[in-house]
């Protein structure tokens, strides 16, 4: 293991991939602050730029953007309400009435201790699941495989807010995306309808881009704008008591429990972390009623529980080389642009691989924390910058990036009408996140799941007679049957 | 508060795509075995899965109310309208012109009046993109119209 550190300590501190790592969580931190533009949305506007960078670097960037969006996302939520990205949702339930009363600094600095904190935390966590999930998945066969990939699709439709059936119809239409183009065991072209364009498939970078790019910037055009004037932050007022560090700590340890855990669970990621975590604080509190009034640990737990789950959300992502949820999908495909497969192999084949993501994981933290507590008034007024003047310039920035990655403007257009879908599904409230996991994880499903077939002799018990995918299948199966109890329920009511 | 159409139109859409898609892969390929699927197996199955939950999602919408969110066209025009001129004419009038007019298309839905902001950010971006892709990279894009 110190072997392993002092080898990721290599690979992270190479210039390049240092400076990447620093790029990645300083632009991470700029679009979590400001509202209308997510994570989900910068990594699938980054995935062009990753052709020309080292995948080490690519994967340290991207992964920065992600986890230094999580401490961005925090400052809109508790100064205008307004969450940056959904992970920081419910931080805006006590941190915006810590902001109203006077105690925005506090509700910051608690937001960033606890987001350090989660994070680090979640780093051993992923250490020391990362080497036990990889020799346990020496022993995954196609079924096994095939099986927790589904549980990761259910569960992530099922688990969590908005009704299940939608989400696992958005998961289907992933699925049926991911069939597009060449058959990997005939070669027949699938749902191409002719045109050679489609024969690789639909390309993930124009998919991600229309989805969350255009789409996210259609619907925010009207109203990003809309919010007063940010309050006023200084550096000094950030500092807590003794006493207000006292009451911080605690529930952000129980958070980075909380986030650790689900994090790595396939399907589950920090946005469910977050509400988890808060909703434990309100019960286990002694005085409940402060919740929604300001009360600091509502601000600690669900900022620790996101952070650590966006890092432990990479164990099933580099273990298994199945992304838990879409962000984890995005990085996956980023790696298989590259040629390189995550898996169980890839922690023995490209261990600098592994540990420079790991170290620049402490690095990039320890960055964020450092910076953004001197910095944090650059970013309250990131967030005066009005929508208008960027949204053009992002959608620019869309066009060439599509463009640069094989010189088609088919794809531009493409985007063009992805674009459109996304922007209708969003009206409709249809998660196209779901859809993108779909998309990446369905040709993954497809040849386990065939492979698995094939080796049982069309057998489908393959399924519960192995120890693995039974335990998958069963847990798939009740997460399925209780969102339908639940709908009869509410539907009787 | 209105009948939820959003949740009838969509989940009717998504059933019809997946009614076609189960049809026109059982018609054209090869559905194979349990033991042996063929290309068409995974299609078809997924197909009616969708074509299922589709139904699920719409049959139930009918007696139900949600809030009223509306369609902002002229923001979606602007915006799908900036990339699909960049995407027509990038080729023929070269990187600088197609990047400085598509920025004044996306800037049409902005609520903010005047031409004048209009102009600086379109030429600030194209500045940047001209440094980044120009010079910068030295992309094989035309850069002008008599490049291209």
């Amino acid at each position: 293991m110190f072997d392993g550190l002092i080898q990721g300590l290599a690979t992270a501190l190479q210039p390049s991939v240092l400076i990447y790592s620093l790029f990645g969580v300083f632009l991470g931190t700029f679009v979590g602050v400001l509202p209308g533009i997510g994570a989900m949305a910068t990594i699938s506007l980054l995935l062009p730029l990753t052709y020309y960078i080292s995948p080490e670097a690519a994967l340290v960037m991207l992964a920065g953007v992600y986890y230094g969006s999580q401490y961005g996302g925090a400052v809109a939520s508790i100064l205008l309400r307004l969450p940056g990205t959904p992970q920081s949702a419910v931080t805006s339930l006590d941190g915006y009435p810590m902001a109203r009363d006077g105690r925005a600094g506090l509700a910051l600095f608690t937001s960033m201790l606890s987001s350090f904190l989660g994070s680090m935390l979640g780093i051993v966590v992923l250490v020391m699941l990362a080497g036990w999930l990889a020799e346990l998945a020496t022993k995954f066969g196609a079924a096994d495989y095939a099986a927790m990939m589904i549980l990761g699709l259910v569960a992530a439709s099922t688990v969590g807010t908005g009704n299940p059936a939608k989400s696992l119809a958005m998961v289907v239409l992933g699925l049926i995306l991911g069939c597009i183009g060449t058959d990997v065991n005939s070669g027949v072209q699938r749902l191409t309808f002719g045109w050679a364009e489609l024969m690789d498939g639909i390309n993930l970078v124009a998919l991600a881009m229309g989805l969350f790019g255009v789409s996210e910037v259609i619907a925010n055009i009207r109203k990003a704008d809309r919010h007063g004037p940010p309050t006023k932050v200084r550096f000094l007022q950030m500092l807590p008591t003794r006493q207000e560090l006292r009451t911080i700590i605690p529930p952000a340890l129980r958070g980075t429990a909380i986030g650790s855990f689900f994090g790595a669970l396939p399907g589950t990621g920090s946005t469910i972390s977050s509400f988890l975590s808060y909703a434990l604080e309100r019960r286990i509190s002694r005085r409940p009623e402060r919740f929604g009034h300001g009360a600091i640990e509502g601000v600690a737990a669900p900022e620790a529980a996101n952070n650590s789950a966006a890092i432990t959300a990479f164990v099933p992502t580099l273990t298994l080389g199945i992304p838990g949820d879409p962000i984890m999908a995005l990085m996956l495909g980023a790696l298989i642009i590259h040629g390189i497969q995550p898996g169980p192999m890839m922690l023995e084949a490209r261990p600098d691989m592994f540990w420079g993501l790991v170290v620049s994981f402490g690095i990039g933290n320890l960055f964020l924390l450092i910076l953004n507590l001197p910095l944090i008034g650059i970013w309250v007024s990131m967030l005066r910058i009005p929508f208008r003047w960027l949204y053009p310039a992002i959608l620019i920035f869309v066009c060439l990036g599509v463009y640069s990655v094989r010189g088609s403007t088919f794809d531009l257009i493409m985007v063009a009408g992805i674009g459109a879908v996304g922007y209708l599904m969003a009206l409709a409230r249809f998660n196209p996140a779901l859809l993108l996991l779909g998309f990446v994880l369905g040709p993954l499903i497809e040849v386990n799941l065939r492979r698995a077939m094939l080796i049982s002799r069309g057998d489908p018990m393959v399924f519960l007679e192995r120890p693995i995918a039974a335990v998958f299948i069963i847990a798939a199966a009740a997460l399925i049957l209780l969102s339908l109890w639940q709908a009869v329920r509410r539907g009787s009511r | 508060m209105r009948r939820d159409y959003y949740d009838i139109l969509g989940g009717a859409a998504l059933a019809a795509i997946g009614l076609c898609v189960s049809a026109y892969a059982a018609v054209h390929y090869d559905f194979g075995s349990l033991r042996r699927m063929g290309p068409g197996f995974f299609p078809v199955v997924l197909g009616l899965m969708l074509a299922g939950l589709g139904l699920i999602v719409a049959i139930p919408a009918w007696g139900r109310s949600t809030d009223a969110r509306p369609f902002e066209l002229p923001e979606a025009l602007g915006a799908l309208g900036a990339i699909i001129f960049f995407a027509l004419t990038m080729d023929r009038i070269g990187l600088i012109l197609a990047t400085a007019l598509s920025v004044l298309i996306a800037t049409l839905p902005a609520a903010r009046k005047g031409l004048g902001w209009r102009l600086v950010l379109g030429g600030t971006v194209t500045l940047l993109v001209w440094l980044v892709f120009g010079v910068g990279l030295s992309m094989t894009i035309p850069l002008w119209p008599w490049s291209a």
